[in-house]
């Protein structure tokens, strides 16, 4: 009798079991760009998830290039994922378009302030609401590599420790060894790079809420780059390719001296060119006047179509959280834009003599610092590429650096949204 | 003789599945699109679920007025160019590797390769070929066209960025074009050819009075090919230039590429310049079809 009873309590509970997996809620979480390379970090990531959470299930898919079409046409084909990987200016577009939820009405407020830097979690606010979760950061100067043996044959015994230093250390190089020194971004193409320029040195963009990056100041930055790439001191190939890109490209075929920016440049380096690798020496970045960096990190969002809200916030912020992070700086050298990273023990430098892990220790704590620099106008597009536009007429002799800069701002001040 | 109503139900039968697939494929999404044209639709209809609304000539107005379109319609013009100097060098090529002689095949495939060549790959390549340092300039210094003070990047001067990339669409389109003028010259009867040979004719006179005038269904089919390629460029603008160097090479569809998929995502102004580019291609087949129609024939009694 007892043995029937113990049988049918244990067909109740296989059944539940089973009931309890169908009711599993599945949601759909797009990345960009990682796949795949981090694919094993991403499903470890998941795996983990899933295991403190066996109700939700994760899936990963992985974008690329198509991905902001793709996300319109999934959300008016009413199949929306639930957590997608964007930036800031696919952000702000996503959430002035009305296709993404406030995270604030899904995580409270006083759990992202804990999670996250104010300054991250700052970057994804559009009309005062949060749309992003802080994900994976960088900052655009944060470390400078250098090729030991180019600057030892240049004769260059100082490390540069300003911009204005870097630019003259460039010079010599390649007068010396035909080598490019540092490839500075001046135009990129999504972005204003040259803002960035002007940002480092100090030099205000706004005043009273027009743009004003039009004084001598300015005009005489401009045009110390413009004489850089006349005299071949910097390449022109920067016009047309990300510097990015091309600094990478440069500097694992010997052709240029520096890389500045984030410790995930070095992760490709260190793929391209083991001999390269093991020459470069890693020091903090070189600032200009401003004494600021740059940067910016990604977001993770939740569509407002996405039918699993709660779950995709639960996935999101454990996505994003200090732990995952930490971890994914270790491989990637990212910068982290969660409290508590800058003091993780796993991110101190393990080996001094490896670049990768100088590198990432040296920016590992500084997601704080992360800003963008300026507020992008709502309609990025028609503004960034007018400033582009006059940028590269003043590099290509088209327009006086004076003239360009002029006529980019009365642009931007009759354009801008 | 009226065909039977059996007859032309099997007819229809047989082309449903095409048409069908057509229908859903290509003319709803042309159609869709033309009437997006006259409406406001943007990304902020899909987060609020609101369908297009109609605003009549409004988008093209904005469209006419941008100098950035004007800038573009005037550099698809000009990528015209490449159209026949493109269609009469794959002809001369298809003439003379359908020669029988030895070796022709390994030709025949190897003009064929840029075309199966991604454009990623391909414009790897090029850039080497293009940069200040590279294979071009290089050449024209070998053969003292050019001296090594006054070597550019062909990419980054504006005066040589479209010409630049119109070497690329040649190269790309050479092959196919050969492949289809092979084609169109193998139909063309040998005993033609022979008995224009008996009756004396040199080889360009047999080139002109069998082989063009037998080919002209071909060559009007490639020019047409060619010529609305040539207004639509985007794969090559988008993996050189991206429209630089100082919009020498932004063309109508880059245009659109950025009302549509940059940060704008106006669909309706995006549309409203495709069909604008339409009516184009709608004037360049037109033309096409002017240029290479058979004369009737004149058979005129002479007195």
């Amino acid at each position: 009798m007892k043995k029937r009873w113990l049988l049918l309590a244990s067909a109740f509970g296989a059944l539940s079991m089973a009931a309890l997996a169908q009711n599993k809620v599945q949601i759909e979480f797009w990345s960009w760009y990682l796949s795949p390379k981090f694919d094993p970090y991403l499903l470890g990531v998941i795996g983990e998830f899933q295991k403190a959470n066996p109700n939700i299930e994760v899936k990963l898919v992985d974008k690329q290039d198509t991905m902001e079409r793709d996300l319109q046409a999934a959300i008016a084909l009413g199949k929306s994922p639930d957590v997608v990987n964007l930036w800031q200016d696919a952000t702000a577009a996503a959430a002035q378009n009305n296709l993404l939820a406030p995270i604030n009405d899904l995580t409270p407020m006083n759990q992202l302030q804990a999670q996250f830097w104010n300054n991250t979690l700052g970057m994804f606010i559009v009309d005062g609401k949060n749309y992003g979760y802080p994900w994976y950061g960088w900052t655009d100067q944060g470390v400078m590599a250098y090729n030991s043996e180019v600057l030892k044959k240049a004769g260059i015994t100082k490390v540069p420790t300003t911009i204005g230093e870097l630019l003259t250390a460039s010079k010599l190089i390649k007068q010396r060894t035909g080598s490019y020194g540092w490839l500075p971004p001046v135009k990129d193409p999504n972005g204003a790079s040259f803002l960035g320029q002007f940002y480092l040195e100090g030099l205000p963009l706004f005043a009273n809420g027009k743009a004003a990056f039009n004084s001598g100041k300015h005009v005489a930055l401009l045009q110390k780059f413009i004489d850089l790439m006349k005299g071949d001191f910097i390449p022109q190939d920067l016009l047309r390719k990300e510097a990015f890109q091309l600094n990478n490209e440069y500097y694992s075929q010997g052709k240029s001296a520096f890389i500045v920016g984030g410790a995930q440049a070095l992760v490709r380096v260190k793929d391209a060119n083991k001999d390269i690798y093991s020459k470069t020496k890693v020091v903090p970045a070189p600032l200009g006047a401003g004494g600021v960096q740059t940067g910016g990190s990604m977001s993770l969002v939740i569509p407002k179509a996405s039918k699993n809200q709660k779950e995709a916030a639960l996935f999101a912020m454990f996505m994003t959280n200090n732990k995952a992070q930490v971890q994914f700086a270790k491989l990637a050298g990212i910068v982290p834009t969660t409290k508590g990273a800058e003091n993780d023990p796993d991110l101190k430098a393990a080996n001094p003599n490896d670049a990768l892990d100088v590198a990432t220790s040296l920016v590992s704590g500084t997601g704080r610092f992360i800003t963008p620099g300026w507020n992008p106008p709502k309609n990025t597009d028609a503004v960034y590429k007018n400033f582009n536009d006059n940028i590269e007429a003043a590099f290509l002799g088209a327009k006086t650096a004076r003239q360009a800069l002029s006529d980019a701002v009365a642009f931007w001040n009759a354009n801008a949204k | 003789m009226k065909p039977k109503a059996a007859t032309i139900f099997t007819a229809y039968l047989l082309l449903a599945p095409a048409l069908v697939l057509m229908l859903v494929f290509t003319f709803y999404p042309v159609l869709y699109g033309a009437y997006l044209g006259f409406t406001k639709y943007t990304a902020a209809n899909l987060g609020s679920n609101t369908p297009p609304t109609w605003i009549g000539l409004e988008n093209f107005r904005t469209v006419l007025s941008d100098e950035l379109f004007r800038i573009g319609l005037v550099n698809s013009l000009k990528y015209l160019i490449i159209v026949p100097i493109l269609q009469i060098a794959s002809l001369a090529v298809a003439v003379l590797v359908n020669k029988q002689l030895p070796g022709m095949a390994f030709f025949r495939a190897a003009y064929y390769i840029p075309v199966i060549t991604s454009i990623s790959l391909a414009a790897v390549m090029w850039d080497w070929v293009f940069t200040r340092e590279g294979l071009l300039n290089w050449l024209l210094e070998f053969f003292k066209i050019i001296d090594p003070s006054g070597s550019f990047g062909w990419l980054l001067n504006p005066n040589t960025a479209l010409w630049a990339i119109m070497l690329v669409t040649f190269w790309r389109g050479f092959g196919y074009y050969m492949v289809l003028y092979l084609g169109g010259l193998q139909s063309i009867p040998s005993e033609l050819e022979e008995a224009a040979l008996l009756d004396g004719a040199n080889a360009w006179q047999r080139f002109w009075k069998i082989t063009v005038p037998l080919m002209r269904p071909t060559i009007l089919l490639c020019s047409l090919l060619s010529s609305l390629a040539a207004i639509r460029v985007l794969e090559e603008i988008l993996v050189f230039t991206n429209g630089g160097p100082l919009n020498s090479t932004y063309t109508v569809l880059m245009y659109v590429y950025q009302k549509s998929f940059g940060l704008d995502f106006d669909y309706g102004v995006a549309s409203a310049a495709g069909l604008l580019l339409a009516v184009v291609g709608f004037v360049l087949s037109y033309i096409n079809f002017r240029i290479t129609r058979e004369d009737p024939p004149k058979r005129e009694a002479k007195a």
